[in-house]
C-alpha cells in the first residue's frame, strides 16, 4: 500500500508522498479525502513525440526535448473550494531552490523558434494553469517543466481552502521525485 | 476572476453545471466568429433566439475524446430547433480534426479555432468546456469537464432550456 506520513502541524494537515509499492498511478501520489494529487514524471521521448504528433516543428522539438515535464493532475474529492496556486508552491533539488520553466520562458523559447500561435496555443493548454479554485470534485491537469539537468526534485505545496481562503490548510510533500532520463543518457 | 451573478444549477445526480467564471464577470460572452471544418462561415452573434450549447475541445485530450461520442448521440435526441450544438476545435489542423470526427463522430461539424484565440478569448477553465448560452446571448452555464450528455439527468436539463 501507498506509504504515506501525516503530521498535524499548527492545524493544517501535512501529508508526505513516497512512491507506491503497488503503482495505481503512474507515479508518486498523495491520496486521501481531501483530494488526490499525483506526478507523472515523462520521458524526453514521450514529450517528443507528444507535440511532434501535433505539428511542433523541430526547433520546438529540440527545446522541449532537452527539459524534464512531470505532468500533474489534482483532483478535489472534498465538499469546499481547494485553491490550487502553482506559483506559491516551493520546488527544491538538492538543497537548493528549483526555478519552474514558467510561461514567460517558453514564451521566449517560442518567438526565438518561430512557433506558430496555433502550437502556442496547444502548448498552453497542456501546461498547469498559473491559479485555479477547484470546485468539489473538479479535477485539473497539465505540466510542470524543469531545466534538463535536473535529476530529482522536492515539491512542498500549501493549498488554502474554502471560497474565502479560510478553511484549513491543507500540505503536501512530495520527495525524490525524479526526472526520466532520456533514451540517449541510458 | 468572479463569480458571474447567473443562474446556477443544483446537482441532480452527478450533473454539475456551476454559475459561470468568466473574464469579463458578466454573464455576457466574447465574440465566437469562425469558418467550419466545412468551411462556412459562423458568428455565434447571429444566432440568437435559442440556447446555443458552445463545447471547446482538441483530439489530443483525453477527457474530449470520451465525450465527443457522447455529444454526438445528444444531438440526436434534442431538437436542433432549440438548442444548436457549436462545436469548436482549438488550434488543430483540419486533417487532425477531420481524421478524429470522422471516426468518433462523422455527422458533427466544428468550427475550426485554427490558432486557439478565439478559445483563449473564452477563457475556459480547461479543456473540455462547455457553456450554454441563452437566446438573448449571455451565458448561463458551464460545464467543468467532460459529461455524459445523454444521461438522464442531463437530457433532462437540456430540455428543460428549450422551454
Amino acid at each position: 500500500m501507498q506509504r504515506l506520513r501525516r503530521l498535524l502541524l499548527g492545524g493544517s494537515l501535512a501529508v508526505t508522498a513516497s512512491f507506491a509499492l503497488d503503482k495505481p498511478y503512474p507515479g508518486p501520489f498523495i491520496e486521501n479525502e481531501d483530494f488526490l494529487f499525483v506526478l507523472m514524471p515523462r520521458t524526453p521521448e514521450q514529450m517528443a513525440a507528444f507535440y511532434e504528433a501535433r505539428g511542433f516543428p523541430p526547433a520546438a522539438i529540440e527545446r522541449i526535448r532537452s527539459t524534464c515535464f512531470i505532468t500533474v493532475h489534482i483532483e478535489n474529492r472534498s465538499r469546499r473550494v481547494i485553491w490550487m496556486e502553482p506559483r506559491t508552491w516551493k520546488f527544491s533539488s538538492k538543497g537548493r531552490p528549483l526555478q519552474r520553466l514558467d510561461s514567460s520562458f517558453w514564451e521566449a523559447q517560442w518567438d526565438a523558434a518561430g512557433l506558430p500561435q496555433a502550437n502556442r496555443s496547444t502548448f498552453g493548454w497542456t501546461q498547469l494553469p498559473a491559479e485555479r479554485d477547484l470546485q468539489p470534485h473538479e479535477s485539473v491537469g497539465g505540466n510542470i517543466v524543469f531545466p534538463g539537468t535536473t535529476a530529482s526534485f522536492d515539491l512542498d505545496a500549501v493549498f488554502q481552502t474554502g471560497q474565502d481562503r479560510r478553511g484549513r490548510q491543507l500540505e503536501v510533500r512530495f520527495e525524490n521525485v525524479a526526472c526520466p532520463p532520456g533514451e540517449s543518457a541510458e | 476572476m468572479k463569480t458571474s451573478p447567473v443562474r446556477q444549477e443544483n446537482p441532480p445526480n452527478e450533473t454539475r453545471l456551476t454559475d459561470s467564471h468568466h473574464p469579463a464577470d458578466c454573464a455576457c460572452r466574447p465574440p465566437l466568429q469562425l469558418d467550419s471544418l466545412d468551411g462556412e462561415a459562423y458568428d455565434l452573434g447571429e444566432s440568437q433566439g435559442r440556447w446555443r450549447f458552445v463545447h471547446f475541445w482538441a483530439s489530443w485530450c483525453g477527457p474530449c475524446r470520451k465525450e465527443m461520442p457522447s455529444i454526438d448521440r445528444v444531438t440526436r435526441l434534442l431538437d436542433d430547433n432549440v438548442i444548436e450544438f457549436v462545436l469548436v476545435n482549438t488550434a488543430e489542423t483540419e486533417d487532425s480534426v477531420f481524421t478524429f470526427l470522422g471516426i468518433v463522430a462523422p455527422d458533427l461539424v466544428p468550427l475550426l479555432d485554427s490558432d486557439g484565440l478565439a478559445t483563449e478569448a473564452w477563457q475556459p477553465r480547461g479543456l473540455p468546456a462547455t457553456y450554454l448560452v441563452d437566446p438573448d446571448g449571455l451565458i448561463q452555464y458551464q460545464a467543468l469537464g467532460g459529461r455524459e450528455w445523454e444521461k438522464p439527468a442531463y437530457l433532462e436539463f437540456l430540455r428543460s432550456l428549450e422551454k
